[in-house]
């Protein structure tokens, strides 16, 4: 868990990604846009796992859908198993796509009720390779076995299945095609605590096996700190940090990141009175502001308790604070 | 006396094939002024058992209690226009998902002065007032402009703002929040339980928080207790019950937490899942899940037993796992 970034080469390179989305302003005027991801630069090797934090619209899924070559990027440059995503034919897509697969959040809506499960595990094998009907069968008994359910599973709807159980099939069929990455949009959010345990062992055993790597997209600080290599910290379609893990849970460096962790609900932490008292010192104040308007500056100033007049006035850089470590804040020495 | 009393409170319903248990003898107290918290996962009957105390389960659902009480008042018993009278007066409630709560063809002034006027009464323009003065309450930034926002106007966080000024518009003695920041972002969930916390002070209300999440109870709550597939498995004060659990399933729904499990490489998580409407077992209902079983709980459904310092339903509680309840 301690090696470092640069052993093996990256699997997934992200330069200054960018994602605007036009909206339609309203009848007879001009369509307006919505800056969903801003230069988002990071990249992953293989068998770790880059999680991506923050809060409704701050382009985490954008990110994913930029990275699953789901969305052509408005701007920036992707690198998929060091093949560059932008340049490549059709062909060459085709087959790239192959490398990096997806787990979605919601198992009740992400597997088609009318498909059995075996169904499910083949049909990325029978689109994607030239392997027969008993060749297909026998891979997707193998992959269910190797998620923890059982053979006969495999003629089962989903609906005849719990809400873990599903999820361990959306993994299965994730992994059907060996891909290299697998971006996980909030798999465990919708599960029980004792579900999303299992599940994580499972994400956890299937990487130490395969290899994979995960981009590991999640609101749960907890899950993140357990999982996690490197963490971005994201707000209103920016990155506010990047930090190896343990970097970030020891001392974050961002505002925004620090009243994340503090607002994180903990056993042992304050209660009553003084979990009043800590709320009233580290709650951030306000909402998020729209993603069609956001502010000048430091998206993040409208709700910081250090901003200062200079943070409407430059977009701050992410500026190096330690190994592997950047935060976009013009006031980190102040802080 | 206390503020709510539940004794002995079952909820089934009567399916094609056979009979769900939702809520399986459940009982438990709230005082007065007092903040108590009820944790467990889906399908443990958390809400059903809020929902039950208020008379709110409709049919074919079945509810049976030796007793359902208010401020001493038997609840089952009351006339239904006093029964309406209560809720939304001295109990109010909120739900996990504000944006649904609110009806989105009304603005927030309506509905806000709609409650009022249910309880209160008094003039359009005092009713104004009072719903402008709750929505300060509530901490709502620019509260004379949100008064004519229509629900898709505001955020989720917004939304259940609103729903939380609703709920104290009449000063309630109980306000039951089920899952009340779960829909939420965490930042605008620190607002919320901050908000909810100082509320409950100002106003000596008891609050009844069910959550399935373990820290915010932990932050939150006085007493917590815990529920397994419709039954009530342990109860204790916070924060002993996080420290020294009692039953075997509390112990294991803290060992499954990541943040107890930084650092190592595996989490412990009971194998299994909680039983279905047709596979309860007989004896404990964690029985085939639970790593300390013997011969007993398979035979035998635990009661609640009373111990030193909580009560929980195991013959073999935690930390020693000395026997209880043999009878002689």
């Amino acid at each position: 868990m301690t090696a470092p970034v640069s052993a093996a080469p990256p699997v997934l390179e992200a330069e200054a990604l960018t994602k605007h989305y036009p909206v339609s302003g309203g009848f007879l005027k001009p369509p307006r846009t919505v800056r969903a991801l801003e230069a988002a630069s990071f990249s992953l090797a293989a068998g770790r796992t880059l999680a991506v934090v923050g809060e409704s619209g701050c382009g985490k899924s954008t990110l994913a859908r930029q990275v699953t070559m789901l969305e052509t990027p408005t701007a920036g440059r992707l690198r998929l198993a060091g093949h560059d995503v932008a340049g490549a034919d059709a062909a060459a897509r085709k087959a790239l796509r192959r490398t990096v697969q997806m787990v979605f959040q919601n198992p009740f809506a992400s597997l088609n009720p009318r498909k059995k499960i075996g169904q499910a595990l083949e049909e990325p094998l029978a689109i994607n390779t030239a392997l027969g009907a008993a060749e297909r069968a026998e891979r997707s008994r193998a992959m269910l076995a190797r998620v923890g359910l059982r053979p006969e599973h495999h003629a089962r709807y989903p609906h005849m299945f719990s809400g873990g159980q599903r999820q361990r099939v959306a993994i299965a069929r994730a992994l059907m095609l060996e891909p290299r990455i697998v971006v996980a949009d909030e798999p465990v959010s919708a599960l029980d605590v004792s579900i999303q345990a299992q599940v994580l062992n499972l994400l956890m055993d299937l990487q130490a096996e395969t290899g994979v790597a995960y981009v590991f997209i999640s609101h749960n600080l907890a899950v993140v700190e357990l999982i996690a290599d490197e963490v971005i910290v994201m707000y209103l379609g920016r990155v506010m940090e990047r930090a190896p893990k343990a970097a970030l849970f020891a001392a974050p460096r961002h505002p925004y990141s620090r009243a994340l962790l503090a607002s994180t609900p903990r056993i042992g932490a304050a209660r009553g009175e003084a979990a009043l008292a800590r709320a009233a010192r580290t709650a951030l104040a306000g909402e998020l502001p729209s993603p069609l308007a956001p502010p000048s500056g430091c998206v993040f100033r409208t709700r910081c308790p250090h901003a200062i007049a200079a943070c409407a006035e430059v977009v701050p850089p992410l500026l190096p604070v330690g190994a592997g470590h950047e935060a976009a804040c013009i006031r980190l020495d102040a802080i | 006396m206390a503020l709510l009393e539940v004794e002995r409170l079952t909820v089934e319903f009567p399916t094609a094939a056979s009979t769900l248990v939702a809520v399986d003898d459940v009982s438990f107290s709230v005082d007065a002024g007092e903040v108590v918290g009820i944790v467990g996962e889906s399908g443990s009957g958390k809400s059903v058992t809020a929902l039950a105390t208020l008379g709110l389960v409709d049919e074919p659902g079945r509810v049976r209690a030796e007793r359902l009480a208010f401020a001493g008042r038997d609840l089952p018993s009351l006339p239904p226009r006093e029964r309406r009278a209560l809720l939304g007066g001295d109990i109010a409630m909120i739900f996990q998902d504000p944006m649904t709560s609110l009806n989105p063809s009304f603005s927030v002034a309506f509905q806000l002065m709609e409650a009022i006027g249910l309880h209160e009464g008094g003039s359009r323009k005092v009713r104004r007032a009072r719903a402008l003065e709750l929505l300060k309450a509530v901490e709502i930034p620019d509260p004379e402009h949100r008064l004519d926002a229509f629900p898709h106007q505001l955020s989720g966080g917004m939304s259940q703002r609103v729903m939380l000024a609703m709920a104290i518009a009449c000063n309630p003695r109980l306000l039951i929040a089920d899952e009340p920041t779960t829909a939420l972002d965490v930042t605008i969930q620190a607002q919320m339980l901050a908000l909810l916390l100082k509320l409950q002070r100002e106003r000596g209300m008891a609050l009844v928080l069910i959550t399935h999440d373990l820290g915010v109870v932990a932050e939150v709550a006085e007493r917590v207790i815990v529920m397994y597939a419709g039954q009530v498995v342990e109860e204790a004060a916070v924060p002993r019950i996080f420290e020294a659990p009692s039953h075997p399933y509390t112990e294991a729904l803290l060992a499954a937490l990541p943040e107890r499990n930084v650092g190592r490489r595996r989490l412990q998580s009971l194998g299994g899942v909680v039983p279905g409407a047709f596979d309860r077992p007989g004896g404990c209902l964690l029985s085939p899940r639970c790593p300390y079983v013997q011969e007993r709980c398979r035979a035998e459904r635990p009661a609640l037993f009373e111990l030193a310092a909580s009560r929980a339903r195991c013959f073999f509680p935690l930390p020693s796992h000395a026997e209880v309840g043999r009878p002689p």
